[in-house]
């Protein structure tokens, strides 16, 4: 698709070379510990095509791919967003730059990349699901390769197998994503190889007598021993997709029956949960992910500029541009979180010294310290805040890198292009503490009573110092980055929200929710409660901002009907596309499909009412029972009873207020 | 790659899902854009277990604007304001797809059954095709050296022969230049009795008496064809002639220019409301699409009138609405002088009206159909749309339909409803199709250009 020119390619890369390699070592001296990187430069045509594949090179052949190229392509051109970096979550990890990009967004493009990269070799999320020898790109190339197989094999229809993909696609998301992944063994062991002798008689007899499928399925289910049915699974499990590859059969339109799955059927069934757990972990770590990087780039590229002064505003351009855009973009509430993590870890130290001060405590330590005159204390001092080769030398050992210095002096080292060369982790971290910058002043006197009183509660050894001076020179000023990789292994983004986002945060950047108001048919403001901002964004974020859909039981009606179960949590689901996704599922079980979830009811009469009190109706919450039986769809009330155990009990997303409107 | 692959398929859903053409003109938004047709598919993306867009509410940021007042509306934008690097989220409702309007032209024909063949015009185009014409002379820059050197080349082969062999038949005992040279012309060896008398000049007299007859010659020295001498040897100069040169000169082919102007005018007055606006435009909106897609210019010139007519462009020409009453001829008027910038013998001309039929006292046969007849194009059109019935003094279809009976290059349809609009468009492009250029009927266009382009 692209007439991809190769020298420019060459020169490129030449170009990056030292930039490349240059982020690494800053990268490392920053704390971060990143997979390897390889970097390509590609062109805008290939760009979009490894979007479009989402960072790899070579996947399955589906008609989703050409959508999504085509929407980025659109996007691009017509919303003039540009795709600036593609990276993907491998070891060693791939990069994609666009060759026609210029130095500063090459550079802020690397720097951006180093510290994704750090973070999927870090965050144990993506640990769960296990990189195998050879790797992530080789195994979606098997992946592919495999069902191209399948597709061209001759005995088996193709558009089949595209239906059948469709189907698995269309509940992809139904797996489990926070257990580690395990492939799913065949526990299936009808193959009539493995027959016991007198069951393989019976077989061949019923053979013989060329007898219909139904009784000889009959006859075999009673000469069956205890190989656990799909009845005696405990439910409810979460991962449908596994389920369905042990117990589902395909509905076979010729006799109308449920059969075994094809062979290329599981296979591919499992294909496709496999990279649908491979992309869990991305999926999981979006904002924080996102913010991670782009806040390295910013302390890579302002902070330690690695772009030069011309480049500067090139990038600053850019940056606004990916901050900007849309309403709740992950860079920009990511970078904010983790900014916020930062300067809470770095506060929390500085309040532990300040508490240890003879004469301060929780209770006075407001009154009795000048915030200002602590900030002039914490600021780097100038031999570090500019480094020059002979300042940085009277600096004391722990900020800097002795040997560094040596080379430097030798000629070596470039102090004035990268300054940081010559300075260790704290230096930088001393250079580059949050409190003091100017953004950031005012978060060490915002310190809350609730706060204080809870670190003064917990704090050993007081009175260790005399005076404030004291303490503040014994402050770690790590404290922050050292925080944020405890937070960036062991978090997803539900987590992160969920510690993060604080009344402090709410309030600040001054994030609402907002309902649908039926009374007047459109939406309205509903809450500043950061409590509820919080739960808002969760709904976003938590099992990917789709509902949580389980299978409850695998023998509903007593005649092997599948039984899905959608997990309450405030928020009703779209019923209208749950039929279709149950018609689909239908194929997948071979018989009859239901779901069980929860109706908002509001009769026209609610409506009535609340409209002539201006108000808005409240809804009266229903158990409804979707179901598909191969031929039609139908919809049947239940009663309290039976969906009572899916309803929200401990957290309700709907954030409507008792008196709206 | 794959990925060629997979964005065909993509189109392949898209061309199975989306709407019927018909459907479309019928009951689609047909307010796209000039350059492309959007015709939404029906099926999106795949159905997945998803919350109720309503129900589920969102989150906004108003930074610095103090915390909204609860039950103060809100424009839900994209709230999940993906960059665009990221990976998969499924995002719009509606998926179009897209079709310029060459396709869209194709895929009317196919389902209307009809076979426009866009016409093209006298020359108006001269376009310089390659430079393979050859002539003798020429600016320096254009000369073929190729033809040159060949001939040259043949010039050299031509004049070649053997020099060795010939020398030695010189020596041929009782044989001088005479005779050498009545055996090399028998031979067909092109050598000159002068260059002959020359080495025969040269030679000793033991030399002249060494062979015996030509048989000694032949069996004695060898004799190499002009190819192997070549090859050994080389070519030192290839003879240039200026007889030779030649220099190339651009093919002009000439190809009549399909080129289309489409007048599209519309009644504004009073009594044209909402519902035959919406029924004009859904008729002229697929036919300028489909002139525009079938030929290479189109240019389009929109023309409302109540009892004055004026030009408009094409934003504001399905909006507008006056109140006054309704002269048409005011617009035919406009049109000829409009049409005067597109002579007929250079474009092809359609004129397409439409109303409600009503119009002023004898205007439709004192002046609007005059006109019609002195403007030639290749179709005039009328489309009455009467969504609330037949109007008494509405007769201006009528009127022209009693007049231009059986003559094929103007259609009049009616258009009362939505399900009519396919219909008319059909009727109105299979007339012009059926319509020959060579059998205009009417006389003036029978114009010796158009005779002479054919």
């Amino acid at each position: 698709m692209s007439s991809f020119d190769r020298y420019r390619a060459r020169r490129e890369a030449d170009r990056l070379e030292a930039p490349v390699r240059e982020a690494r070592n800053l990268a490392e001296r920053l704390g971060l510990d990143p997979y390897p990187v390889n970097y390509w430069i590609v062109d805008y045509d290939e760009m979009n095509e490894l979007i479009a594949y989402e960072g790899f090179q070579d996947r399955y052949p589906h008609w989703r791919w050409g959508m999504k190229y085509d929407r980025q392509r659109k996007q691009d051109q017509y919303l003039g967003g540009k795709a600036f970096e593609i990276v993907n979550n491998d070891n060693p990890a791939h990069a994609f730059l666009q060759e026609s990009n210029t130095l500063a967004d090459q550079k802020a493009v690397i720097t951006h990349v180093e510290a994704h990269s750090d973070f999927f070799a870090n965050n144990e999320w993506f640990g769960l699901f296990p990189k195998g020898e050879d790797g992530a790109a080789a195994m979606l190339e098997r992946h592919a390769r495999r069902i191209r197989e399948i597709m061209s094999d001759p005995e088996i229809d193709r558009s089949a197998v595209e239906r059948w993909m469709d189907n698995v696609l269309s509940i992809a998301d139904t797996i489990n994503q926070h257990s580690v992944f395990t492939r799913v063994i065949d526990t299936d062991e009808e193959s009539h190889d493995d027959l016991p002798d007198d069951e393989q008689a019976l077989l061949d007899r019923l053979e013989e007598l060329d007898v219909d499928e139904t009784i000889r399925e009959a006859v075999f289910e009673e000469t069956e021993d205890s190989e656990e049915t799909a009845a005696e699974e405990a439910g409810p499990h979460e991962d449908v997709l596994a389920y369905l590859h042990d117990h589902g059969k395909q509905f076979d339109p010729e006799t109308e029956r449920a059969a075994e799955y094809e062979d290329w059927q599981r296979e591919i069934l499992e294909i496709l949960r496999t990279e649908a757990y491979y992309f869990a972990g991305q999926r999981m770590t979006k904002v924080m992910n996102e913010g991670w990087a782009s806040y390295h780039e910013s302390i890579m590229m302002t902070g330690e500029n690695f772009a030069d002064d011309e480049e500067f505003l090139t990038y600053a351009d850019h940056m606004s541009k990916v901050l900007g855009s849309g309403g709740l973009n992950p860079y920009s509430l990511g970078l904010a979180l983790w900014e916020y993590v930062e300067n809470r870890a770095n506060r929390r130290e500085v309040i532990e010294r300040l508490l240890r001060v003879e004469g301060i405590t929780w209770r006075n330590l407001t009154d009795a310290v000048d915030f200002d005159r602590v900030l002039d204390l914490l600021a780097p001092p100038a031999a570090l805040a500019d480094v020059t080769l002979d300042g940085v030398a009277d600096l004391p050992d722990r900020y800097v890198d002795r040997d560094a210095i040596e080379q430097a002096r030798a000629g070596a080292i470039d102090v004035e292009a990268y300054p940081w060369k010559v300075l260790s982790y704290e230096g930088l971290a001393r250079r580059h503490y949050s409190l003091v910058k100017p953004q950031h002043r005012g978060v060490l006197e915002r310190i809350g009573r609730e706060e204080l009183e809870r670190i003064g509660r917990y704090l050993f050894d007081d009175d260790r110092y005399g005076t404030i001076e004291e303490a503040i020179a014994d402050v770690e000023y790590t404290a922050g980055w050292d925080r944020m990789r405890e937070v960036r292994a062991s978090h997803n983004d539900v987590t992160f929200l969920d510690a993060f986002l604080t009344q402090e945060f709410v309030e600040q950047k001054g994030y609402f929710t907002y309902e649908y108001s039926r009374a007047n048919e459109d939406y309205r403001v509903a809450s500043n409660d950061p409590g509820d901002v919080k739960r808002k964004l969760l709904l976003e974020f938590t099992n990917f901002g789709k509902p949580t859909i389980v299978v409850e039981d695998g023998n509903y009606n007593n005649r092997n009907e599948l039984l899905l179960a959608h997990q309450y949590n405030g928020i009703e689901l779209d019923h209208e596309q749950a039929k279709r996704v149950l018609e689909r599922v239908f194929e997948l079980w071979g018989r009859p499909v239901n779901l069980k979830t929860i109706r908002k009811e509001v009769t026209e009469r609610d409506l009535e009412v609340a409209r002539r009190r201006d108000s808005e109706p409240e809804p009266d919450e229903q158990g409804l029972l979707l179901r598909y039986d191969g031929a039609e769809v139908s919809e049947e009330s239940l009663e309290w009873a039976a969906v009572e155990h899916l309803a929200a009990d401990a957290v309700d997303y709907d954030t409507t207020p008792q008196d709206w409107l | 790659m794959g990925l060629k692959d997979d964005l065909e398929r993509f189109r392949d859903v898209g061309e199975q899902r989306r709407q019927d053409l018909a459907e479309f003109i019928t009951y689609g938004d047909l307010s796209a854009n000039d350059q492309t047709v959007q015709i939404p598919i029906k099926i999106v993306d795949l159905p997945e277990f998803e919350y109720d867009q309503r129900d589920r509410g969102g989150v906004g940021a108003a930074p610095g604007d103090g915390d909204p007042e609860e039950g103060t509306p809100v424009a839900p934008d994209d709230q999940d304001g993906e960059e665009a690097g990221d990976p998969g989220e499924e995002g719009a409702e509606h998926e179009y797809y897209e079709m310029d309007p060459e396709e869209f032209a194709e895929e009317l024909d196919e389902e209307l059954g009809l076979d426009l063949e866009p016409k093209g015009k006298a020359i108006v185009e001269e376009t310089e095709g390659p430079y393979t014409d050859l002539t003798r002379s020429g600016p320096d820059s254009t000369l073929d050296f190729e033809t040159m050197f060949t001939e040259g080349l043949k010039r050299k082969l031509a004049t070649e022969f053997d020099e060795t062999f010939l020398e030695a038949v010189l020596k041929i005992d009782g044989w001088g230049p005479q005779e050498a040279f009545e055996w090399a012309r028998e031979e067909r060896i092109p050598v000159s009795l002068a260059w002959l008398e020359d080495a025969h000049a040269g030679l000793s007299d033991a030399e002249r008496t060494r062979y015996d007859s030509i048989a000694d010659v032949e069996a004695s020295v060898e004799r190499t064809p002009t190819s192997e001498r070549i090859r050994r040897e080389g070519i030192d100069q290839i003879p240039f002639r200026r007889e030779d040169e030649r220099y190339r000169h651009p093919e002009t082919t000439t190809t009549p220019e399909k080129n289309v102007v489409v007048v599209n005018i519309r009644d504004v007055s009073g009594s044209m409301r909402q519902t035959k606006r919406e029924l004009v435009e859904r008729t002229f909106t697929p036919l300028d699409w489909y002139l525009q897609g079938k030929y290479d210019n189109a240019e389009f010139v929109y023309i409302a009138h109540d009892a004055e007519a004026w030009e408009v462009d094409r934003e504001s020409f399905f909006g507008i609405r006056s109140g006054g009453g309704t002269r048409i001829s005011a617009a035919y008027e406009l049109a000829k002088e409009a049409l005067e910038e597109y002579p007929f013998s250079e474009w092809n001309r359609y004129v397409f009206a439409a109303g409600d039929s009503e119009n002023s006292g004898n205007d439709t046969e004192q002046r609007v159909i005059p006109l019609m007849e002195e403007i030639d194009a290749n179709l005039h059109a009328y489309v009455e749309t009467q969504p609330d019935g037949p109007t008494a003094n509405a007769t201006h279809a009528e009127e022209l339909e009693a007049h231009f009976a059986g003559e094929d290059d103007v259609a009049v349809a009616y258009v009362n409803a939505a399900e009519d609009v396919t219909d008319a468009i059909e009727y109105i492009l299979s007339t012009d199709a059926e319509t020959d250029p060579s059998e205009n009927t009417t006389a003036s266009t029978r114009r010796l250009s158009d005779r002479l382009g054919r």
